[in-house]
């Protein structure tokens, strides 16, 4: 088992690697152990990224410890990138968690949403909902249309589509997460499929 | 990018033209400074002068939306001054087919032949070349149709190629180099200079200097964005640069390329994987009900008379394999039926979308992690259209504008009946899967923590909505259930849905044995074969590790460089085939030598071919026995098209070859011919379009974005130390304009047209001036469009309730980059 | 280990401000959550200047002129970690000093005792102070990082190649280079800043546009309070709070140099900011004493 991926990145603790979060693959397995506690990354998982913004496809280190996210940087042994990341990369970091100003104190970023939500018809306000309320109704809303919109022939040609629907968006996900997307709206018989390819 | 970022340090000139790049692509920083340091010359060509323009060497100013005019010029410029690569067009190119003595363009009305004033189109007829001969398709062994006659092959017959005239010398008037030289005889450099507000000697020095790369040793990279395709003739645009690059001789070749820079992080995999209405995965065509009713007539239009894509069917009838699995069949057309088939009653992209809201055609909306409250032109009528939805689901990992499009400050939710459900998605880096970028590297993300909270991946909430759906259908029937109950949904490892299992499926395998496949050439039209998206092939395919994405080739960390060139061929997997360079065949001569042997991806020896890169060309063939035969240099350099040549001249667009013409709304007239705007312009007759006369607005202004922020903001938005770097939004204005109007730098103004009105912070700057256009003074304004009413840390007003909801008529893309307002001081 | 140096070199840079960015993520630096909170600048250059939670800020700064019709000068602003740091020879806690491995000036802010006699020397205004307790908060060279055999946080993000880490000999030939090669293509101005500045900097500069641009003094010269307070300098090893005892009331307060800013009342023992009003510290004399 490769046990170290980057020369300077000393493992010094090969049981550590039993307790990979995910078990994932030998490419993850990298750790940046150190003597000294006082060092950022000690006792860190490294996993190797891609860049969420432009298309530079930009390699990034993520750090971890105990299942959290501790620092992201540039992947050094990344040929497109070689360590580099703009300012967007280089704040991938803030996605997740944010310094607070108050206790400079590493919190969950205040502006995301990590709960379903549901506005009702009229309302003005969010309602929090389980899981699986939203998919049972988003699901139920779903056939509904479906159902009503559904064109079965045109022209005398099978046509098999809901005209009742539309779908946008796809870019930020991963190539497989795409498929799923795509299968299931023209499963549906949704023809409106577009994405960020043009905005 | 027909070749990648690493590739730019090959190059010998760049010209930087409708992309920001070092502020939108800051990668591309890197290779241009190593491409710098080795001598290169670096020219920015844009409305502003942006910090690209800071970092280049030669810059010039351009009036927005007037590209075609810059590029036409090019064009005339480089004939006229015997500066083409000749060779290379002669060779590659269809600059020798003779066209149909019909052709004409008409100067006074703007418009080629055939066209259709009752559809608004053109009948191509006479933009076709002139035949030779007919040759019927060869089904006999070894030919290249013999694979249709196989058992459980469906019936069709495959095309006649018909071989086009040709005159190599490019002296007969209606071969199309002379045609194209013809038409370009108008773009002189004092019009060009009056139609784009750019300076002579300046426009002399950018010519002078990029037309240098037609030697043909030299390479010029040309990097565009959206400031080159977000206009109502985008994809012209597209194809004008695409032409320089062939005249020049630059396409194919290390450091050379059309290097479109892609805006999001797997756009290019949307793309690949035709999340766009027309199109089926793989850059094959989705059915439609007028021109594919069935599957036979699909493959029969779709299967190329010549060239790469006789074999199209092939992976076509395997991706239907995919979709459909066990309930494909040669009987029922692999399930062709199922798919739904496009109608003609409709318009059905990004723009017209809303308009079908607005109409109750569509009463329920999808939004995968995408904000077209804030990034669709003129947002206010797209607001207004979403309330009349009756659902809209929005997976994303913030409250959008989208999302919150009842909460606009010019709604009033109590009159909005649309029940909104927002799903929380997870970060990048709390889920695992493939992305591609622009030089179409395909890479592996590792899960580095768990999704926070309740947020799930987008591939568990497709799961948990998919099972649902079906359960629904199975219990209760409904509309044709058999789509829905016969699609292949079993991507699960370990009873979870899993990524890897998806990209199994992307890679593609036999059915028999599950064996994934290294190439797309192993593919069939039996149904056989499975695989979901053919270009991706290989990218997945090591059988002994099917579950460890870094003993795969998506995963793959070799760092060598094979060649010095930057390839990195064993970083990742580049689709097609791991070629890194498409059209490499062109880097070399017809007999193969390359034009620069310093910067070989393909060279034959006499005896075989060597090569650095991955051919994009048939350089050997296999006997049924295993034995393989190199095929020496031909001149099919470019085999993904039937002629096996690029066009310089096309019959498939909305024009011949790319024309000048004004933006929707313009501050001058249309010089170069007698028609204002292209005759193929959509969506321009809808209501909410409410055009703009340069008498009620004079300024023209053109939308960008800045390095700090990124698309609607609602990620960069959220991440205080972006919001640090760059906290408002700002139209950026010329001295002169900010002194007619009595502005001050940082005061607040007003923005505003017929479809909206904004307030934003002025930038007084010596980086915008006025130009001389047409003999008249035009004012150019420049609006970044990251901001909206949602999100907890930094808002602001709706630039895009600016942009006119027109578009280009081959891919519907919005004309955001040019576009008419007023600014007054508030 | 020799001096090293962080150089810049502005003529590659692409003012993305991924450093800026990646100083404020490596160090755990926050920035304003609150709503709307940052105002716009009319600039590109945001935050305006350094600040408390701001070390590392990329420039702007334009003018019309030059072969391209515009000078836009970017420039590095942060820590220029002088060979003689006059902040060191007035820092009376210890809380700066000089790295003896990399030449760099080190910080231990828990050390900090809020004076801002470090600011007064600074020729750069570099030393910026956060919190009630007006600690320091000023480039640290991400000593962390080098000694785990990695670049300073700016340096290792930065894309084009502006920013470099290594032997300072071998980024001051780099930077001669660099000029000379700008000089040949017509930038007339451009100059290497950091050689002998000071008797030296660690952070080498090529600036394209020149020193006005670029917004550095021709001649930095160290505060003359400097050789005064250089004086306590013997003291440091004492420890702070006796150093504060033996110095008086003025260096008690914190006041210092900036008696313009700050107020001691002495009725009720506070030191007061007086922009804010606010007691940024209260002195418990007789415990002190």
């Amino acid at each position: 088992m490769q046990t170290t991926r980057r020369g300077f990145l000393k493992a010094t603790g090969l049981a550590f690697a039993t307790s990979l979060a995910y078990g994932l693959t030998n490419q993850s397995e990298a750790f940046a152990l150190d003597a000294d506690p006082e060092w950022k990354l000690v006792n860190t998982e490294e996993y190797t990224s891609i860049c969420c913004y432009c298309s530079g496809g930009c390699g990034s280190l993520c750090s971890a410890r105990d299942g959290e996210l501790i620092s992201v940087e540039g992947d050094p042994d990344h040929p497109i990138n070689q360590g580099g990341l703009c300012a967007k990369g280089a704040s991938m970091f803030q996605l997740r968690n944010v310094v607070d100003e108050k206790t400079r104190k590493v919190i969950p970023n205040p502006n995301r949403v990590t709960r379903p939500r549901v506005r009702k018809p009229g309302a003005s306000a969010w309602e929090e909902i389980s899981w699986d309320e939203a998919i049972a109704s988003i699901a139920r809303r779903v056939k509904d249309t479906r159902d009503t919109t559904f064109v079965e022939m045109d022209q005398g040609v099978i046509a098999n589509r809901c005209d009742g629907m539309a779908s946008l968006g796809g870019s930020q996900q991963h190539s497989e997460e795409e498929y799923g997307i795509v299968k299931i709206m023209r499963t549906l018989g949704i023809v409106a499929l577009d994405n960020q390819a043009r905005v | 990018m027909t070749n990648h970022w690493c590739d730019l340090q090959n190059a010998d000139v760049f010209l930087t033209c409708g992309s920001n790049n070092v502020e939108n692509h800051p990668i591309s920083s890197k290779w241009v400074q190593k491409a710098l340091d080795k001598g290169a010359t670096w020219i920015v060509v844009d409305p502003r002068y942006t910090r690209s323009a800071a970092c280049a060497d030669i810059y010039s100013p351009i009036r927005a939306g007037t590209d075609i005019a810059f590029y036409g010029g090019m064009f005339n410029y480089i004939i006229q001054n015997n500066l083409m690569q000749t060779e290379y067009v002669v060779n590659y190119t269809n600059a020798s087919y003779l066209i149909d003595p019909d052709f004409n363009f008409d100067v006074d009305t703007g418009l080629f032949s055939g066209w259709d004033e009752a559809k608004k189109s053109y009948t191509t007829t006479t933009w076709g070349y002139q035949t030779a001969e007919v040759v019927e398709p060869n089904t006999a062994t070894g030919g290249p149709f013999a694979w249709t006659t196989a058992e459980g092959v469906p019936e069709f017959t495959p095309p006649a190629n018909k071989v086009p005239k040709k005159d190599p010398t490019l002296e007969d008037p209606q071969c199309v180099f002379q045609v194209f030289k013809k038409h370009y005889e108008r773009y002189d450099i004092d019009t060009v200079c009056a139609i784009c507000g750019m300076d002579k000697e300046t426009l002399e020095l950018v010519y002078k200097t990029y037309c240098a790369t037609g030697a043909p040793d030299k390479s010029g990279s040309i990097m565009y964005a959206l400031g080159q395709t977000q206009h109502h003739y985008g994809a012209q645009n597209t194809r004008a640069l695409s032409l320089v690059q062939l005249l020049l001789g630059n396409v194919g070749l290390a450091g050379g390329g059309v290097n479109a820079l892609r805006g999001e992080p797997n756009v290019q995999g949307a793309t690949d994987m035709a999340m766009l209405v027309f199109d089926f995965p793989g850059y094959m065509k989705w059915p439609t009900v007028q021109k594919y009713p069935d599957l036979r007539t699909w493959m029969e239009v779709e299967t190329a008379s010549d060239g790469y894509y006789t074999n199209k069917p092939k992976f076509f009838i395997s991706a239907l394999k995919e979709w459909f699995g066990e309930n494909a069949t040669v009987e029922n057309d692999f399930g062709y039926d199922w798919l739904p088939k496009i109608g003609s009653d409709a318009d059905l992209s990004i723009i017209s979308t809303f308009d079908h809201m607005d109409t109750g055609r569509v009463k329920g909306y999808w939004l995968w992690g995408q904000n077209p409250a804030s990034s669709a032109p003129n947002t206010k009528f797209a607001r207004e259209a979403m309330s009349k939805l009756e659902w809209m689901v929005c997976v994303d990992c913030v409250e959008t504008e989208t999302a919150s499009f009842w909460k606009a400050p010019d709604l009033d939710p109590a009159t909005i009946d649309t029940e909104v459900y927002l799903l929380p998605a997870a970060l990048i880096f709390e889920k695992p899967g493939t992305v591609v970028n622009s030089g179409r590297w395909l890479q592996w993300r590792y899960q580095v923590v768990e999704p926070y909270d309740q947020a799930k991946s987008d591939l568990d909430i497709c799961d948990l909505l998919w099972k649902e759906i079906v359960g629904l259908y199975q219990a209760e029937g409904g509309a044709n259930p058999e789509p829905i109950l016969n699609m292949k949904w079993d991507y699960y490892i370990d009873g979870k849905i899993d990524a890897r299992a998806i990209a199994q499926a992307l890679n593609g395998y036999t059915v028999e044995d599950k064996n994934l496949l290294t190439t797309f050439g192993d593919l069939k039209a039996d149904g056989s074969t499975s695989c979901a998206l053919w270009i991706y092939a290989g990218y997945y395919a090591n059988n002994d590790a099917p579950l460890d994405p870094a003993q795969q080739r998506v995963g793959a960390r070799g760092t060598e460089d094979k060649g010095n060139l930057g390839l990195y061929q064993d970083w990742a997997y580049a689709w097609p085939l791991n070629r890194r360079i498409v059209y490499n065949r062109a880097s070399a001569d017809a007999e193969g030598k390359p034009w620069n042997e310093e910067r070989m991806l393909v060279k034959w020896t006499g005896e075989k071919w060597e090569s650095n890169d991955v051919p994009d060309f048939v350089a050997s063939t296999k006997a049924s026995d295993g034995t393989v035969t190199p095929v020496p240099p031909n001149n099919k350099a470019f085999f993904m098209n039937w002629e096996q040549n690029a066009r310089l001249m096309i019959s498939s667009m909305d024009m011949p070859t790319p024309e000048h013409y004004e933006p929707f709304e313009s501050p001058t007239q249309n010089v170069l011919n007698g028609r204002q705007n292209s005759p193929c312009i959509r969506f321009t007759e809808h209501k909410s379009v409410q055009q703009g006369s340069k008498e009620e607005y004079p300024i023209a202004v053109t939308t960008y974005s800045v390095v700090e922020h990124w698309q609607t903001g609602s990620q960069t938005r959220s991440c205080p130390v972006l919001v640090e770097a760059m906290p408002s939004q700002f139209v950026e204005i010329s001295e002169e304009l900010a002194q007619e109007k009595g502005i001050e730098n940082g005061d607040e103004v007003r923005v505003f047209n017929n479809r909206g009105s904004v307030v934003l912070n002025a930038f007084v700057t010596c980086r915008l001036k006025p130009l001389m256009v047409n003999g008249e003074t035009v004012h150019q304004a420049g609006m970044v469009h990251h901001w909206g009413w949602a999100g907890e840390i930094s808002t602001g007003d709706m630039v895009n309730d600016l942009a006119p909801n027109v578009g280009d008529p081959n891919c519907f893309i919005p004309e955001y980059k040019a576009f008419l307002i007023d600014i007054e001081k508030i | 280990m020799t001096d090293v140096a962080i150089l810049y070199d502005s003529s590659r840079c692409s003012a993305c401000k991924g450093c800026q960015s990646a100083c404020k993520c490596w160090n755990g630096l926050p920035s304003p959550l609150e709503k709307n909170a940052v105002s716009c600048t009319g600039s590109y250059q945001s935050p305006p200047e350094l600040n408390g939670d701001t070390r590392l800020l990329i420039r702007f700064d334009e003018a019309a002129g030059g072969s391209k019709g515009v000078e836009w000068a970017f420039n590095r602003r942060s820590c220029m970690h002088c060979v003689n740091p006059g902040c060191v020879a007035v820092c009376p806690s210890g809380a700066l000093h000089v790295d003896a491995e990399t030449g760099f000036v080190a910080v231990s802010a828990e050390k900090c005792v809020g004076c801002k006699y470090c600011a007064s020397a600074c020729p750069f205004g570099v030393p910026q102070h956060y919190g009630p307790e007006k600690t320091i908060n000023k480039c640290t060279g991400c000593l962390d990082r080098v000694e785990q055999g990695r670049a300073p946080a700016c340096v290792k993000t930065c894309q084009p190649g502006a920013l470099k880490f290594g032997d300072r000999e071998e980024m001051l030939a780099i930077a001669h280079e660099r000029v000379a090669l700008l000089k040949a293509k017509g930038y007339d101005k451009a100059v290497v800043y950091g050689e002998n500045e000071l008797d030296g900097l660690h952070v080498i500069m090529v600036e394209k546009y020149g020193l006005d641009a670029a917004g550095l003094p021709e001649n930095p010269q160290i505060n003359q309070v400097v050789d005064i307070l250089g004086l306590m300098k013997p003291l440091t090893g004492i420890g702070a709070a006796a150093i504060v005892a033996g110095l008086g009331l003025s260096f008690l307060t914190g006041i210092g140099y900036k008696r313009d800013t700050l107020h001691y009342d002495e009725a009720a023992h506070d030191v007061v900011d007086m922009d804010t009003g606010e007691i940024v510290r209260h002195i418990d004399v007789e415990s002190e004493e």
